[in-house]
């Protein structure tokens, strides 16, 4: 019953995600990590985490990802080892890849799990419907092998040095039909990194219009806090992309989140969950963020921010 | 001597033919114009509806006659005008009886009856009326000198003048200047005739004959005063006939059109808007060029005076919106005329090609999607003109062709998938009903008396759904038999139809009427002003065809008939909003009034109250869009809340619709004055009054299912 | 250019929810429909290509009947035609791209868009799936289209606002991201005309499952929130005193 997670990698450093499906695999079998890369070489140090029993490295294709590339990579490293669950974290590069590999070898196939188990030699996941108001088990009868995308920060990350044997895999990849030019920081960003902040001020649609951004960035600087935001915001044009929280935004851990007219779409609550202490006010009372938050309010979120201005 | 006088006296043979020549001519240059004028209105779109005509005729009449809409909200002007409309009316009549007589009964009759008592009588009357045409002229002039805000011309929707404003004041002046030149004229007239041959019968010219007694007097009289007699004559005979002439062409033809559109006006307009056809086209959707507007529509634009009544009682004129309902009408005009009328024959500026669309070249969409469809400028015009309905129909091709604000789009997408406008879920419509600790009736399942028609904000809107159940305690108490739709009750659709969404509006109002069909009861209720309108106004002509009560008319039953009796006086000083759809859309003033008194409130009136109640910003979709505040001006419904403070020691502001409900409660607290006034809707008073304390509620509802009960809903 | 886009009709569930007597999907009378956000993003792409490239634009989508709503919601922005395949089990995006497969190859087009993911299932994985099953080069979770000469230029957002510029190699298969355009009204009166536009209906060939459900349930909501009170004052106070405490 053996584990495959393929590595996940940006501009030269390996995702958090990574180590987040090591802890999710190991109780399903022994762990193997591939790292597929131009040069995997150095990349494999920081999969080498505790519970990894084997790295297999596949030198192919560009120092960046291209769909087509990890595709075949991933189709060879299955064929050859055939683990019983591939794990994949559930992110826009493996949304490029990991169906195809799935449609093609016929596998077991679900994305955005936030449970795995085994009963028996089944594997059972456990992921949302419905905007998160429903759960569901599934199964995969006839499947040698499941492809599982795991949703990030559902599982801890691994830490600690694993002492994984290194092996490669050497792998004929076809020229992609999606090849990678460059990357480029969408307009007007690069001044904050909302990772990086102890205490965020997150607003939603509750905002109502464009013209209350100002008030509450005002509210965030005196707060000493940092200004976030859900995707609707982005959307609107209101604020750029860098200050995104959540599936397709940034994943945050601050000390404190403070969710302000955000109703808690399970893509946003995908990016903050994991924060230390989460403050809700919205003035739906049957918002999802108060499933996550630890503190909540009903309460007209314009109020609150006039009452937090006067304490600041 | 015989009490008559001489016509055409001291003028030859030739002169007179001359004379005639001239009424020949400047009648035909009259009758091109209004030709002109028929054939620009007949470029639009359908047929000139006309239906009942002598009941249109007579309800005309009376309203011109008595001048009963010019007279509203301005005495002054309403009785100088009325001086000067009788004035002119009279004396054009007096020489009309003259011409009759000169032309037509004498040489053919052989006739005369223009002398003796009837002579005298004539110039009595003549004179007085004369008279009274100057004093209202006067009147009107100095009015105008002191420059009161309506007739401000500036441009308040952005753009910079491509149509020279000031020839519109020019033309103003020279209009009023006329009128006056030509009284003033036939009183010199009169004088110097009077000067000349001072027969003592014209003492029956009370005017004329002093006048005439001060030109004798400062030694203008026998053949000078005939000279200047003859002189003055073929000027103010000139200039009546060069009037005349350039009525279809100048602000005069006020004087035709208004009574005509007064005659043709829909009675209904703004109440019950227009449908489309069956199976539209994109082409049969609203009004994009100027031949898509109705034969009424582009008379009625003529009829405006710039009085700018409309532009001053407008909520979004007054918040700095860039919509004047004045600016609209005129921009209409403008463009009509540049595309058919004489001016665009003569080819004076600005022209306009018959394939010129209205919104983005005259008039811009933000103009458009200002307006909040409140009705305040149709309520008010004196010559009956309908912006609503215009507006209306501009927004129905924009609505078309997908030119709307996102919001408004997301909000209509919305509507059309679940139903209402908060985008929940059809299941939880009858949820605020299920919290009672009573049951409320299904309608759709067994009979009841009253079918209550809730509404979109009443059932889902957290503020509204207290005070729904506010209500509902009310009529459960009075032991009044009535029941909800359920889930099968969406969207009135007034305000979708408002915003130009008109097919959504159908769809929704089908299936209102579908279900509300399916069920057996005697009269609709609804609490919310928008289904009122709707329901009861435009849902008749797709089928559905009630008698429907506003809560504030049946709580007035209630109260007036002991029904329920409140405990004690309430003793609070409240001031009271009329709703748009309530109060100017559908008469409805006096009922909350009475509630009010019957629960032993002080009432203090708002200075803009009943008809001229000032919106509170929602209507016509503007709820639903986004906000247009330019900088610091008060939003409407924030400079509503300033007038209620102005009145001093108000305890209560009372709202009885659940958009005024929404607005307010927000406006409180945006206008900064939290805590100096608070919101009541009506049923919360009536509640209170009545005195159902918990320990009151809790005794109703025993022996339905919990017993307990959340407390006194809503305060 | 022919376009060929594949929408849902999504699922929306209130507050309430029961299930099917075999326990594996929501009970249908507790659910409200409507044409997946993603799927209109992708729509007026396709259809903005067209007007500037000339062509057509096919709707295709696998559901009941009903679902014919999200085809017609489709037609009246401007598609051409739309294509209903019915058969297709639920919550399997392997499945449902085998379903379009079919469809997709027999409409040779030049470009399939699909939205990056449906709002009630979130899997993100049948344009890609079905990309794989036609043979198409794909891009997923494309914010930027520029098509050009036998290729096209895509900008994949990645997580945090990070662009990855695409070259990507035509006829291809594309997952559109929300906020890639601004999706035109479809106005009632073109929903009505849509509604007399003959829907072509097709049955689905039996494909393997890739998934199935076992069990839906309602998931064991947390202790929840704890809640400080509806003054406002007091819930700032409170904000600023948590602030304070655990940034200490």
């Amino acid at each position: 019953m053996s584990v495959l997670v393929v590595t996940e990698h940006l501009q030269g450093t390996v995702r958090d995600v990574t180590r987040e499906l090591v802890t999710a695999g190991r109780p399903l079998g022994p762990v193997a990590v591939a790292v597929i890369a131009r040069d995997p070489g150095p990349l494999a140090a920081a999969v080498d985490v505790e519970g990894v029993e084997e790295i297999v490295t596949v030198a192919a294709g560009a120092d960046e990802f291209e769909g087509d590339t990890y595709q075949q990579a991933l189709e060879a490293l299955i064929e050859s080892r055939r683990p019983r669950v591939v794990l994949l974290g559930f992110t826009v590069n493996a949304m490029s890849y990991a169906a195809a590999v799935a449609a093609k070898l016929g596998l077991g196939y679900a994305s955005d799990v936030h449970g795995v188990a085994l009963e028996g030699e089944a594997v059972i996941a456990t992921r949302s419907f419905y905007a998160g108001k429903v759960s569901a088990e599934l199964e995969f009868p006839g499947a040698e092998t499941v492809l599982l995308l795991l949703r990030p920060t559902t599982w801890p990350p691994a830490e600690g040095t694993g002492g994984a044997a290194v092996s490669s895999l050497a792998v004929e990849v076809a020229p992609p039909r999606a090849r990678h030019v460059e990357f480029t920081e969408p307009a007007a960003t690069g001044d904050v990194d909302i990772t990086q902040a102890d205490v965020l001020l997150s607003i939603g649609r509750g905002i109502g219009d464009a013209d209350a951004i100002a008030q509450f960035e005002g509210l965030a600087a005196k707060m000493g806090a940092t200004l976030s935001v859900s995707r609707p915001i982005v959307d609107a044009g209101w604020m750029p992309a860098s200050r995104q929280v959540g599936q397709s935004g940034k994943t945050v851990k601050p000390k404190v989140y403070l969710a302000f007219g955000i109703s808690g779409a399970v893509q946003h609550l995908a990016g903050m969950k994991a924060s230390g202490t989460i403050v809700a006010v919205n003035t739906d009372p049957e918002a999802s963020i108060f499933g996550v938050a630890h503190y909540g309010a009903v309460v007209d979120l314009f109020d609150v921010a006039e009452e937090l201005e006067k304490l600041y | 001597m015989t009490e008559t006088r001489e016509t055409f006296a001291g003028l030859s043979d030739w002169q007179v033919a001359l004379w005639y020549g001239m009424i020949v001519l400047s009648t035909a240059i009259f009758a091109a114009g209004v030709l002109l004028l028929v054939l620009k209105y007949r470029r639009g779109r359908d047929g000139f509806r006309f239906d009942r005509p002598l009941h249109r005729l007579g309800r005309a009449a009376w309203i011109v006659l008595t001048h009963a809409w010019i007279r509203r909200r301005d005495g002054i002007a309403g009785a100088a005008h009325l001086a000067v409309f009788y004035g002119f009316v009279v004396l054009f009549i007096g020489t009309s009886i003259l011409a009759f007589q000169d032309d037509v009964a004498k040489p053919l009759l052989g006739w005369t009856f223009w002398e003796g008592p009837f002579y005298l009588g004539y110039s009595l009357f003549l004179d007085v009326f004369g008279f009274a045409l100057l004093v209202g002229l006067l009147v009107l002039i100095v009015k105008r000198i002191a420059s009161p805000p309506r007739l401000d011309y500036g441009r308040v929707d952005g753009r910079s003048g491509d149509y020279n404003r000031a020839r519109y004041a020019a033309g103003d002046w020279v209009f009023v200047g006329s009128l006056l030149f030509l009284g003033v004229t036939g009183f010199l007239l009169e004088a110097l005739r009077i000067a000349e041959t001072d027969p003592s019968f014209e003492t029956w010219a009370p005017f004329g004959w002093l006048s005439g007694q001060a030109l004798q007097a400062v030694g203008l009289d026998g053949q000078d005063a005939a000279d200047a007699h003859f002189r003055t004559w073929w000027v103010h005979g000139t200039a009546a006939l060069a009037f005349v002439s350039a009525i279809p062409f100048t602000k005069a033809v006020h004087m035709l059109v208004a009574p005509a559109n007064v005659a043709a006006r829909n009675e209904v307009a703004g109440r019950r808007l227009e449908p489309l056809p069956e199976s539209p086209q994109p082409e049969d959707v609203g009004v994009a060029l100027v031949s898509d507007l109705s034969p009424t529509h582009l008379l009625s634009l003529d009829a405006c005076t710039k009085c700018g009544k409309c532009h001053v009682a407008c909520p979004a004129a007054a918040t700095g919106y860039p919509l004047s309902p004045r600016d609209l009408v005129l921009d209409l005009r403008e463009q009509a005329e540049g595309t058919y009328g004489a001016r665009s024959l003569l080819g004076a500026a600005p022209l306009y090609r018959a394939d010129d669309e209205i919104v983005g070249g005259a008039i811009r969409p933000e103009t458009i999607w200002s307006c909040m469809q409140c009705m305040a400028c149709v309520e008010i015009c004196p010559v009956g003109i309908e912006h609503v309905p215009i507006i209306n129909q501009l927004r129905r091709r924009l609505v078309d062709r997908g030119e709307l604000d996102p919001l408004l789009q997301g909000t209509l997408e919305t509507i059309y998938d679940s139903g209402n406008s908060f985008g929940e879920p059809k299941r939880k419509r009858g949820r605020w009903a299920k919290e009672l600790d009573f049951d409320v009736k299904d309608a759709r399942k067994e009979p009841v008396e009253l079918l209550w028609f809730v509404g979109d904000y009443a059932s889902l809107d957290p503020r509204n759904v207290r005070i729904s159940q506010t209500l509902a305690r009310i009529l459960h108490h009075a032991e009044v038999d009535f029941g909800i739709l359920y889930e099968a009750e969406r969207n009135a659709g007034n305000d979708v139809r408002r915003a130009g969404e008109e097919v959504l509006f159908t769809d929704l109002a089908a299936g209102n009427i579908e279900a509300i069909s399916g069920c057996e009861f005697e009269r609709i209720l609804t609490s919310d002003p928008h289904s009122f309108n709707t329901i009861r106004n435009e849902y008749p002509p797709l089928g559905g065809s009630w008698e429907v009560v506003h809560h504030t008319q049946l709580l007035l039953e209630l109260l007036a008939s002991g029904v329920v009796a409140p405990s004690r006086p309430l003793g609070y000083r409240v001031t009271y909003h009329d709703p748009c759809h309530l109060g100017r859309y559908n008469g409805v003033y006096d009922a909350p009034r009475q509630v009010l008194a019957a629960i032993g409130c002080e009432l203090v009136e708002m200075p803009r109250n009943r008809d001229n109640s000032f919106c509170c910003g929602a209507g016509g979709g503007r709820i639903w869009m986004e906000e247009l505040k330019q900088g610091d001006a008060p939003r409407p419904s924030e400079s509503r809340i300033h007038e209620a403070i102005e009145l001093g020691g108000i305890d209560y502001f009372v709202a009885a619709c659940p958009k005024d409900v929404t607005m307010y409660e927000d406006a409180i607290k945006t206008s900064g004055h939290q805590g100096e006034i608070e919101l009541r809707e009506l049923s919360e008073l009536v509640l209170e009054a009545l005195a159902l304390v918990p320990a009151q509620v809790a005794a109703d509802e025993a022996g339905d299912d919990e017993g307990g009960t959340t407390g006194t809903a809503g305060i | 250019m022919r376009t060929v886009v594949c929408i849902k009709q999504v699922r929306t569930l209130g507050d309430e929810v029961e299930f099917t007597d075999d326990g594996r999907d929501v009970d249908p009378d507790y659910v409200d429909l409507a044409l997946n956000e993603w799927d209109s993003f992708a729509t007026e792409e396709a259809l903005q290509l067209k007007e500037r490239l000339g062509g057509e634009v096919v709707v295709v989508t696998c559901g009941p009947e009903e679902s014919e709503a999200a085809l017609r919601r489709c037609l009246a922005m401007g598609a051409d035609r739309a294509v209903r395949i019915e058969g297709v089990a639920a919550h399997d995006p392997i499945g449902v791209a085998h379903a379009l497969a079919e469809v997709v190859r027999d409409e040779e087009p030049d470009l399939v868009l699909c939205g990056v993911q449906s709002s009630d299932s979130v899997q993100a994985a049948t344009g890609t799936a079905l990309a794989e099953l036609v043979e198409l080069p794909r891009v997923a979770v494309v914010t930027r289209l520029e098509p050009g000469d036998g290729k096209a230029t895509a900008h994949r957002e990645l997580e945090g606002g990070l662009v990855d510029v695409v070259e990507v190699d035509l006829p291809a298969v594309l997952t559109i991201q929300t906020g890639i355009n601004q999706p035109r009204y479809a106005n009632l009166r073109a929903i009505k005309q849509a509604e007399q536009v003959e829907i072509t209906v097709r049955q689905a060939a039996s494909a393997p499952a890739a998934s199935r459900v076992r069990r839906m349930f309602v998931p064991p909501r947390g202790e929840g929130a704890e809640m400080l009170g509806t003054d406002p004052g007091e819930v700032a106070r409170r904000i600023a005193d948590l602030v304070k405490e655990r940034t200490a």
